[in-house]
């Protein structure tokens, strides 16, 4: 049978950086738990991000042989419009590739993984592309907005090419209201606010999510290196994964929300990037997305050779920053 | 108000703008960006091959625009930022051309400081917006 | 090819006039330059009119303003035509002019310009600004024309070791020199440490290395030197006159250090006149931002490329030196209204040579050759004339 293995990725994060205490100092307290987090500058959106989060993982691939390019993000510059378009112009990609955009909520960026994989069976061509941009916005008067980050991730998938080897999904999807919603036309996330109920229904979901893939493939959490779940906090994800049996050691390389914020459909597949920057051979790696609402993906992943090397480490962009104050950011944001 | 730039005409340029799509002259063989009707060095050569340009190039020259420097359609960023720096690069395959730089170095910005181009939201008009390159400063460990 | 000479000119006060517009400035212009005809003059003689203008009053009327400007003032019927390079289109009236008369086809023709700079919001006018350089990409870069001449002050002090203060040398002296001019915008003398420390405006440049906006007209009237003497005992010969172009965009060029079409237009015009650049008694320079000055030092070869600053600090170019440069203020603080401006220096130049600087300070002693330099937008264009005093 037919492998689908990442090959490649590339990463994308904003230069501007703002601190937690810059939040305190203007408004007394700050409602997330990051030490920072990554802004967009005026002249960035998901689509700018998303081009050179790509460039970054094409850099040494054969862009002729790309037939699938997916896109995923909750917020994207347009509400209706063919934004691939723009990525295939930006990368000169094959005018004839297979796409398609994935939004509504931050399981996107898996959706848009998931449907890449089906997608490359219906191409000649030996890779897809995968890219997932997102930033989220909130009005500035409400907590939620406090660790809203930015971020974008990139990956090339390939037919039998040996990488970082797909073994499997599995999903878990439910109603669960009230939490982080937007209505049509709205720029601003919506949340009840409902602290135990919000964290009741990630957990719920994520677990089942896990807990159905490992069933599947007959593991046990031991048996991988990396986990990396979806982060609205550090503290709730790392105690689910305790919960779900995963130790520190298995989950500290997968954490970012802490220096990038909350990065919605992002979140998970970054801290797949970081961690395959490190990555060993024969690692098994577990990503698990969440999106409110509410629904995850797991997915499982093992180390087959070496990836493509990169020319950018995830930790020196990580360092790449300078960093803004509130003023600075609330101006960046359009709000004064 | 904008430069009257329109959109189809802006449609037309989306490949240099995008990408850095650059001429190859089929006469001469050196590198025209922006493009020209006729070759701008051997100032005969009106045939050309595409080819895409790396983006790399080295600082030529460069200024630091404040409010009053800048067009009207720039205006909201001038006083987003303050100011924002416009440099004219060398591109490595030959041709020069202008356009901001983003993440200035705080330690100020020098002739002949190596720059890479960035894909960015340029400006907007008509409520499309309009994407292009800028440069940023060579990340270092490339 | 006959021989040119202006027998009149007349300019309004460079300035910010809320009750002229476009059609006022022009007509106080022109007649003032009637006034200034000695002997009786027919003005229904007059046969062709070259009006260079911009924007035409942020543009109320971008078609057709000749004419609708020489109907205001009594001539219907002329042979009037609109010249445009931005903010060369006065010295390219004034070629074009030139060119009509030496031909032999007219014997009395008008060069003119005008621009109306301060009836819109500081936006606008900088829409106005930004619409004569390469829109696609200098202004897409962010920039006007105050940029794009800072990216030229950079790599000339990177190159030739040119300093910030050289550039405000050029604003006091300029400043200095139009305190005197009943006709300039600005009349005060500003000191080096208020000239090194205005409001920035694009890297290296202030706000005192930068032209103002400013409304204002210039007309000349030219005429076949042979029969010039029918009007006046005192006609000034455009001896010689030469205009080129070059890449709009900063970014074709080869060196951003010279403009090519300045030395080119300056090669013509020395050669048509038959004399050099060590002939030149005092000249009025394009000084839009102050690196344009420093630049056209080199490109009119009143000294070496990158050799400019010396002339700067050794006072070369004061009014009282060997070769005064901008004895009316020049652009920075005469005024730059855009379309005008070339015409402007026109009539600077006929006043010197004839004697009537007002104020007996300014007046330049002894001159017989002078030189008008005029620089659309970046360098895309550029004109050169030289003048001779017809009195001798
Ligand atoms: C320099 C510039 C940006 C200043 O614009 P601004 O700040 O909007 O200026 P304003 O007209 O509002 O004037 C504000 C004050 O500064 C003064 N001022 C304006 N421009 C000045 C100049 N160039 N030099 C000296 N003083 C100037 C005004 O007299 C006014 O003073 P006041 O408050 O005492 O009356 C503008 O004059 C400009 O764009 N100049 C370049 C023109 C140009 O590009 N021409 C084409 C050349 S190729
Ligand atoms: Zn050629």
């Amino acid at each position: 049978m037919m492998t689908k293995n990442i090959v490649s990725y590339g990463v994308y994060l904003p230069f501007l950086r703002i601190k937690r205490d810059e939040y305190v100092n203007a408004l007394g307290s700050c409602s997330a738990a990051i030490k920072e987090k990554a802004v967009m500058d005026i002249d960035e959106d998901v689509i700018t991000m998303a081009v050179e989060a790509a460039r970054d993982a094409i850099a040494d691939v054969d862009i002729s042989q790309i037939g699938v390019l997916t896109l995923a993000s909750t917020n994207f510059p347009y509400q209706e419009k063919v934004m691939t378009g723009t990525v295939i112009e930006a990368l000169r990609l094959n005018k004839n590739v297979l796409t398609c955009q994935h939004g509504n909520s931050a399981l996107a960026g898996t959706e848009a993984f998931l449907a890449a994989l089906g997608m490359l069976e219906q191409t000649e061509q030996k890779y897809a592309l995968v890219i997932v941009s997102d930033s989220l916005s909130a009005d500035a008067s409400m907590d939620i907005e406090h660790g809203f980050g930015a971020a974008a991730c990139a990956f090339v998938l390939a037919k039998d090419e040996p990488g970082l080897e797909f073994e499997g999904a599995y999903a878990y999807t439910g109603e669960s209201m009230g939490l982080r919603y937007r209505l049509p036309g709205e720029t601003s996330v919506r949340d009840i606010g409902v602290k135990t109920y919000a964290t009741q229904a990630y957990n719920d979901t994520v677990k089942n999510a896990v807990w159905g893939l490992l069933g599947q493939l007959g593991r046990n959490p031991v048996d991988y290196s990396h986990v990396i779940l979806h982060q609205n906090d550090v503290k709730t994800a790392s105690a689910l994964g305790k919960k779900i049996g995963f130790n520190e050691e298995q989950m500290k390389e997968g954490l970012l929300f802490n220096l990038v914020g909350d990065t919605g459909a992002c979140s998970a597949m970054l801290g797949l990037c970081q961690v395959l920057d490190n990555i060993a051979s024969n690692d098994k790696v577990i990503v698990c997305s969440y999106g409110s609402g509410a629904g995850s993906h797991a997915l499982s992943f093992k180390s087959t050779n070496q990836l493509l090397k990169r020319t950018k480490s995830f930790k020196a962009m990580l360092n790449k920053k300078q960093y803004i104050n509130y003023i600075q950011y609330l101006k960046l944001k359009r709000n004064i | 108000m904008g430069a009257h730039i329109s959109i189809p005409m802006y449609q037309r340029a989306v490949p240099q703008r995008y990408r850095l799509a650059g001429q190859k002259c089929l006469k001469c063989g050196k590198v025209n960006f922006p493009p020209k009707a006729v070759c701008k060095y051997c100032l005969t050569g009106a045939e050309f091959e595409e080819i895409q340009l790396s983006g790399r190039g080295i600082v030529y020259s460069y200024t630091v625009i404040a409010g009053g420097g800048a067009p009207p359609e720039f205006s909201e960023e001038a006083r987003c930022k303050g100011k924002y720096p416009v440099v004219l690069v060398e591109l490595e395959e030959g041709p020069r051309v202008i356009a901001q730089l983003v993440n200035p170095p705080a330690e100020g910005i020098t002739i002949g400081m190596k720059v890479e181009a960035v894909f960015r939201k340029i400006y907007e008009e008509e409520g499309v917006i309009r994407y292009g390159f800028k440069f940023r400063p060579a990340t270092s460990d490339s | 090819m006959e021989g040119v000479a202006i027998i009149g000119a007349g300019q309004t006060r460079y300035g910010d006039f809320p009750n002229k517009g476009v059609k006022e400035l022009f007509a106080e212009a022109y007649l003032e330059m009637l006034q200034s005809v000695d002997q009786s003059l027919d003005p229904q003689m007059i046969q062709a009119a070259y009006i260079g203008c911009l924007s035409a009053g942020s543009g109320f009327q971008l078609g057709q303003l000749a004419p609708l400007l020489m109907g205001h003032v009594g001539l219907p019927n002329v042979n009037a035509v609109r010249i445009e390079n931005a903010c060369a289109s006065g010295g390219f009236a004034l070629y074009n002019a030139a060119c009509a008369v030496a031909s032999g086809k007219f014997d009395l023709v008008v060069a003119a310009g005008v621009e109306k700079m301060r009836d819109v919001s500081s936006s606008k006018g900088r829409y106005w600004l930004g619409v004569s350089g390469d829109t696609e990409y200098e202004r897409l870069a962010g920039s006007t024309f105050a940029g794009i001449y800072a990216l030229m002050a950079a790599r000339y002090m990177h190159e030739y070791g040119l300093k910030r203060e050289h550039l405000s040398m050029v604003a006091v002296k300029n400043h200095k020199h139009a305190v005197a001019n009943p006709k300039a915008q600005f009349r005060k003398e500003i000191t080096i440490e208020q000239a090194m420390n205005g409001v920035p405006v694009a890297h290296p440049f202030n706000v005192w290395d930068c032209s103002p906006t400013t409304d204002g007209a210039a007309v000349v009237l030219l005429c076949n030197a042979k029969i010039a003497r029918n009007f006046t005992s005192k006609p000034v010969y455009l001896k010689g006159f030469g205009a080129a172009s070059d890449y709009l965009a900063i970014h074709d060029r080869n060196s951003i250090t010279r403009l090519a079409a300045t030395r080119k237009a300056a090669a013509e015009a020395y050669k048509q006149a038959g004399i050099g650049p060590g002939d030149v008694n005092f000249a009025e320079v394009h000084d839009c931002f102050t690196i344009a000055e420093i630049l056209a030092y080199g490109d009119l070869g009143f000294c070496e490329e990158g050799r400019a600053h010396y002339l700067l600090e050794e006072g070369v170019t004061q009014l009282n030196g060997k070769l005064p440069v901008n004895s009316s203020g020049g652009l920075k603080a005469k005024g730059h209204p855009i379309g005008a401006t070339g015409c402007g220096m026109a009539c600077e130049i006929f006043k010197q040579l004839r004697d009537e600087a007002k104020e007996p300070s300014r007046q330049i002693k002894n001159a017989r050759f002078a030189l008008s330099h005029n620089v659309g937008g970046s360098g895309g264009t550029a004109a050169v004339f030289i003048y001779q005093r017809g009195d001798e």
